[in-house]
């Protein structure tokens, strides 16, 4: 069993090698198809933002300790 | 032959559009896939080494450009303050942790061949994806910054002055985007980043305590004197962020899609993963011996941003061994600008809707390479303003690093566990308990932190100091 047993050719058909190889969602054309949105609600979104909150808190927390260091 | 079939369906498994327009990107994946497919065809030791060869890339890179300059720095403060003791197992569970992390974005990327910001924005909409895109272009800047830092820090040891020593790594990231074709820049970074182990050899050149180093590795003992301090909760803050950090996660899975792994190869693209965190933990550890001296010599560290101690280290190791030292920051700068630049570039290019891809050419990528260029030139320009704080810069950016992580796993842990996208490649229910403690412990260390910050005196009251 040779590789040419199982792998066409580029230079014959480009197209038709590209979408042989390839799965279809790895072409680059099938990122234009959206993926549905998902609804986001209840716990969920609490711990969202909870996250985003604790995120600015925190940063917040930072910026306070970085001017106190220079000052 | 056919396409790979997938191991069960999904809301994004759908057959080609009929006339679906192939482009410059589709067919240089094609031919990397093509390699792939004809390795996994043959049998015995060769083929299957040949195989691993060609799926490896995304875990070592990853893993390794995360040992960056910012990171390096607090290893060798980690070494140079505290000796071998509590943090060389620390160091080596904070990588136990960034495996369980990145592991994931392997599945999810193969899975569904779509980038990380490019899910959240289609899953949870704009206004949760602007939120970790400006988590992660921030932190991405900031860390860019510390990298350029360290270049110049780790080149001033060789007397190389500071718009020189940016100039030459704006350079090397230009020259291994040269080549427009994934594979081959993931070769020259790959060989870029196997310089990372350099700091095995000067741990060596230290003659090492290997008894202790098992007995800490063992027991978790000595703990830093003075206990829980606001230093030594930074410098456990630092260690974390050296090691899992929000780009991984945008990095790792983009790449995973750019290099085209499918269902079949996520057992390579873990080991992989594994194989990136220990060599990254061995460079690690290696770091924090080589610097072990300066702790047993109470070597005031604070202002050190990388070069001070190749030259603290010089009196022991040698002029050769410090300059090794010295050559291990710059290649840390060096890998770490490459990849959290790319990183930077994929996620605006997935979000925007524009090519993202290391395959494309100058002229189809115009946004995409102009981003990752403008990334990388405007942190270089900002490292030589005179009088910025460049260590506070060095040690802020892994402390951050933390603090945006439990917020960038909680969308991959929904991500990961999402059936309608991921299909039977869910998370199971130990990989979900895994990823939770991964997250309890990250907030757990920033809360502190943030103790530390507003409270300073009660951590030493609260343990009689």
């Amino acid at each position: 069993m040779t590789r040419n047993d199982h792998i066409p050719e580029p230079e014959n058909s480009q197209d038709s090698f590209v979408t042989t190889v390839l799965e279809p969602d790895q072409l680059s054309e099938a990122h234009k198809r959206p993926v549905p949105r998902r609804q986001l609600r209840g716990p969920l979104l609490l711990v969202l933002w909870l996250m985003r909150i604790y995120l600015l808190f925190m940063i917040a927390v930072v910026v306070y300790q970085v001017w106190s260091g220079l000052h | 032959m056919t396409s790979l079939p997938p191991d069960s369906t999904t809301q994004l498994e759908t057959p080609p559009l009929p006339g679906t327009h192939i482009t410059h990107e589709d067919i240089d994946r094609a031919r990397d896939r093509q390699r792939v497919v004809a390795a996994r065809a043959g049998r015995g030791f060769f083929p299957r080494a040949r195989l691993l060869w060609l799926l490896v890339g995304p875990g070592i890179l990853v893993m390794l450009g995360e040992n960056d300059g910012p990171s390096m720095v607090s290893y060798a403060a980690t070494g140079a303050r505290f000796g071998v003791g509590f943090f060389v197992p620390f160091i080596v569970l904070t990588f136990v942790m960034a495996i369980v992390v990145q592991e994931m974005t392997v599945r999810l990327g193969s899975a569904t061949h779509r980038g990380h910001a490019e899910l959240i924005f289609a899953r949870f909409g704009p206004f949760w994806g602007w939120f970790a895109m400006l988590d992660l272009l921030l932190g991405n800047f900031l860390t860019l910054v510390a990298e350029f830092i360290a270049v110049r820090a780790g080149l001033g040891f060789f007397g190389v002055p500071p718009w020189l020593a940016v100039l030459i790594a704006l350079l090397i990231l230009v020259l291994a985007l040269v080549t427009h074709r994934y594979w081959t820049w993931e070769r020259i970074t790959l060989a870029a980043a196997g310089l990372n182990l350099i700091f095995i050899p000067v741990a060596l050149l230290t003659h090492p305590d290997w008894h202790a180093f098992a007995r800490a590795l063992g027991t978790w003992q000595p703990f830093p004197r003075g206990g829980l301090t606001q230093a030594t909760l930074i410098i456990i803050l630092s260690n974390i962020g050296a090691t899992v950090t929000p780009w991984m996660l945008f990095f790792q899975q983009s790449a995973t899609v750019d290099k085209g792994l499918t269902r079949r190869d996520i057992g390579f693209g873990r080991f992989d993963t594994v194989l990136g965190a220990a060599l990254a933990t061995a460079a690690a550890l290696a770091t924090v011996l080589c610097t072990t001296p300066l702790f047993h010599h109470q070597m005031s560290v604070e202002n050190f941003q990388g070069a001070e101690f190749a030259q603290a280290l010089q009196p022991i190791i040698g002029r050769l061994g410090a300059s090794l030292f010295a050559l291990g920051i710059v290649e840390a700068g060096i890998v770490a600008s490459i990849t959290i630049s790319i990183s930077s570039a994929y996620a605006f290019g997935e979000v925007t809707r524009r090519p993202h891809s290391l395959n494309l050419p100058i002229n189809q990528g115009k946004g995409f390479y102009a981003v990752l260029l403008l990334c990388a030139t405007a942190a270089a320009a900002l490292v030589l303003i005179p009088g910025l704080p460049l260590v506070s810069v060095i040690l802020i950016v892994n402390v951050i690093a933390v603090l945006a992580m439990p917020p960038a796993l909680i969308f991959l842990y929904m991500l990961v566990n999402d059936r309608e996208i991921m299909g039977d490649l869910v998370s199971p229910r130990w990989a979900n308990l895994l990823t939770t403690s991964v997250v309890i412990l990250l907030t757990a260390a920033g809360v502190l932190f943030g103790v530390s910050v507003i409270a300073p005196n009660l951590f030493a009251r609260l343990s009689g100091h």
